[in-house]
């Protein structure tokens, strides 16, 4: 897929017809042709090749995540329901890039993220996926017993994502870092359900559950 | 409230706590000597006909050095660049240039104009950075002392004298006063344990009594080095007064203004001329042609004859095979790259951990510094944008750009809030140094390093306890410098241990690049 087109003039480089992400540009750049032009690869920066995900930044994978319940987050990002508590510093880097999306440049995005090849995600975690899955019966009811999701609920698919990404969320709606927002209603239904794991081996116990349903 | 210790009680407590200084033990062969204290040439095998082709990952100062070095030599080198430009952490931010924050995307306002530049990394080149400096000298890259150590800059705490800034020669002069007068009267008044002649203890006392510049009876009654009050010339010079010991020591970062300027920090410190990234452009002269720009490396796959490499540009997938790789890609994005590295790599390249380094600038409508005696040189004050910087260059020039905030462990303060944010913390901040800062600075810039497309950290960090490294992590450290199949290999300061030099960076190139040398050579006999 094309992305977006350059043309070199004067070795300087234009903006192509392509950029229709653009339409995210905060700045005017009339008269700015000298200027470096926005690129729109910020999406990889932090979420991997093909938006694999990526540890070392603790960013998730996008590859193979719901149209609607990426839309859902980018907006969420927007309006500062996600991403404004203090402790949760990788939620406090996507919002600034959120707020500067457009609805068109959300869809734009989700477009984009819904080319990308899905390539099953590596397991991580260690625990106890027997026990793992007489917890993960109460997810059930939300998110479906193949953890396949449910649009209707508003609850997303949970196979196929990073096994440490599930592991931070469910800490940080436990924490409440996630999820305590007053507008942020799947997220106020999501802390409450958190509580109901103790402790960590039975947030890494269910998260092995959700592992042996792998997506792939 | 703390119980309180006279001089005396101090003293003893010192000599109980340290026992008997290595220091005054006699004929200690003390190694003083520097081993090598010139770079040493690389010795590397020129290929002939043997053509080879390597991949350089990231333009990075390491991967610049890896694919000068190769390219001298016959291999065929490729630098794949993900951003617009090389030089990484070298960045020097000039009129219209992007600052690629991801969430923050700024572009440079200051004045167009060679003097108003700001290196938002790499800002000082001590001299005994001796590989950096060589290939300084051989790319033509000019060099000028960068002012660190400057006493007639300011130190600013809320805790010393009610948040007034003073001079740091004033703080220097005093507490050395005090100093010397306690270290004096010890000496004569207690009976030394003679591990001193008498002449040495004589010259010892000269040392004291310079050190704290003192008076008649051993008494410090203040000094004229940080100047007079008035007069000096024409007049006679009138003195200042003592700023009194108890005032001196509440504040906490009394130790970091005597230790500021020691070790990589020690003068003399060098810049570039014109910027920082006259060295990178220095670089790029030689091996300019090679580098592909918006190619962002997707995947990575290494076998026993060589590595498989994807990049993205212009919208497109493209593949590249070669013999070996470098890679300074930091590692904290590598493990966003498809690959097949085992599994022991892979556990040490999530091992590390990046860093959140920050700074910020202005540009200065008049360089008010200079009224105030400050030519170059750092204001350190205590507070979370940690001090200002005044230009080494551009002297007497109507504006200049200041560095007005400089966070290098803990840095993600400021990365958290918005640009206005930022630039008034900042400004609030350098009120207290200079009253009408606020009105004084414009067109500012921050570059949050935890941010910066394609970087997203500075510096990386293997020890997670202060100071020492566990023997796990030097094993994972030893497992990342070892090339998977002998073929792909990681540079940049990342893998060295002393992280966020630039002649850390080289170092980690002429490593891998002997590494590479040895199994060439055997390979062509
Ligand atoms: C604030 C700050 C202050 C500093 N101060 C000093 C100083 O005073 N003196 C000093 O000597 N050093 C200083 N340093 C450190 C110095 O800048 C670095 O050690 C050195 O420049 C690192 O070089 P590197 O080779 O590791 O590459 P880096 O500079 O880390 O470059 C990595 C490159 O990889 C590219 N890249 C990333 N992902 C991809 C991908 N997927 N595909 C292709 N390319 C990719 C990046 O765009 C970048 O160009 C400072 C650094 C900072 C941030």
């Amino acid at each position: 897929m094309t992305l977006y087109g350059e043309n070199k003039v004067n070795g300087k480089k234009l903006i192509g017809a392509m950029l229709t992400i653009l339409c995210w540009l905060p700045f005017q750049l009339q008269g700015e042709e000298e200027r470096e032009p926005y690129d729109d690869r910020y999406c990889t920066t932090c979420h991997g090749a093909d938006g694999r995900g990526n540890f070392g930044v603790q960013a998730p994978r996008l590859a193979g995540m719901e149209p609607w319940y990426l839309k859902r987050q980018l907006e969420n990002f927007r309006t500062g329901i996600r991403g404004a508590h203090l402790k949760d510093i990788e939620g406090m880097a996507m919002r600034p890039m959120a707020v500067q999306l457009t609805d068109e440049g959300i869809a734009d995005v989700v477009e984009w993220v819904g080319d990308w090849n899905y390539i099953p995600a590596q397991v991580t975690i260690e625990g106890d996926s027997a026990v793992g899955k007489q917890l993960y019966s109460q997810c059930a009811t939300c998110h479906g017993d193949e953890a396949q999701g449910n649009e209707m609920l508003g609850a997303p698919a949970l196979r196929g994502q990073n096994d440490w990404y599930l592991v931070t969320q469910l800490k940080n709606f436990k924490k409440g870092w996630r999820g305590s927002e007053s507008l942020d209603n799947y997220g106020q239904q999501m802390m409450p359900m958190a509580q109901i794991l103790a402790d960590e081996d039975s947030i890494n116990n269910v998260v092995s559950h959700i592992n042996t349903l792998g997506k792939n | 409230m703390n119980k309180l210790v006279t001089r005396r009680e101090f003293l003893n407590l010192l000599g109980s706590t340290g026992g008997a200084s290595a220091a005054l033990k006699a004929g200690a062969a003390l190694g003083l000597l520097p081993a090598a204290s010139i770079a040493k040439p690389l010795d590397l095998l020129a290929l002939g006909s043997n053509n080879k082709k390597v991949a350089i990952l990231g333009g990075g100062l390491s991967g610049l050095t890896v694919a000068y070095e190769l390219s001298k030599r016959g291999y065929d080198c490729t630098i794949l660049e993900a951003s617009h430009r090389c030089g990484g952490r070298i960045f020097t931010v000039r009129h219209g240039d992007l600052i690629d924050e991801i969430g923050n995307r700024q572009y440079c306002e200051f004045d167009e104009d060679p003097h108003l530049y700001f290196n938002g990394g790499a800002a000082r080149i001590p001299g005994f950075h001796h590989n950096l400096l060589s290939y300084c000298k051989e790319l033509g890259v000019e060099l000028e002392v960068f002012v660190g150590e400057n006493n007639n800059a300011y130190f600013q705490d809320d805790a010393l004298l009610d948040g007034k800034p003073i001079r740091v020669n004033d703080y220097k002069t005093n507490i050395r006063g005090f100093l010397g007068e306690m270290l004096a009267k010890s000496m004569s008044e207690q009976e030394m344990d003679k591990p001193f002649t008498e002449q040495e203890a004589e010259n010892l006392l000269g040392i004291i009594r310079s050190f704290g510049d003192l008076k008649e009876g051993d008494l410090y009654t203040g000094s004229s080095r940080s100047g007079y009050k008035t007069g000096g010339y024409i007049a006679h010079g009138v003195q200042k007064d003592i700023i009194a010991f108890r005032d001196l020591l509440q504040t906490q970062l009394g130790n970091q203004i005597f230790t500021a300027y020691e070790g990589d920090h020690g003068p003399s410190l060098l810049q570039a001329k014109g910027g920082m990234d006259n060295i990178t452009a220095g670089f790029l002269r030689k091996i300019g042609e090679q580098v592909k720009y918006h190619a962002m490396v997707s995947a990575i796959n290494v076998s026993n004859d060589g590595v498989e490499i994807a990049y993205d540009q212009d919208g497109t997938r493209h593949a590249l095979k070669v013999d070996y790789c470098f890679s300074c890609i930091p590692t904290h994005l590598i493990t966003g790259l498809e690959h097949n590295f085992p599994g022991d790599y892979v556990k040490a390249l999530k091992y590390v951990r990046r860093g959140d380094a920050y700074k910020a600038a202005f540009q200065a409508k008049e360089r008010f510094w200079e009224k105030d005696g400050i030519y170059g040189g750092i204001t350190k004050t205590n507070n979370r944008s940690t001090g200002i910087w005044y230009p080494s260059h551009g002297m007497h020039q109507n504006k200049g750009i200041l560095l007005g905030a400089y966070n290098f462990r803990g840095g993600l303060y400021h990365t958290n809030m918005s640009q206005q944010e930022r630039i008034e913390a900042h400004i609030k901040d350098g009120e207290k140094v200079h009253p009408n800062y606020r009105n004084l600075v414009e067109k500012p810039v921050t570059i949050a390093w935890h941010r910066i497309n394609h970087m997203l950290g500075c510096a990386a960090s293997w020890n997670r306890s202060f100071g020492t490294w566990t023997q796990e992590e030097k094993l994972m450290f030893d497992t990342l410098q070892a090339p998977v199949h002998g073929r792909h290999y990681i540079i940049g300061d990342q893998i060295t241990v002393n992280v966020a030099w630039m002649e850390s960076a080289i170092r980690s190139a002429h490593w891998a690049l002997e590494d590479l040398d040895q199994r060439v050579r055997t390979e062509l006999g």
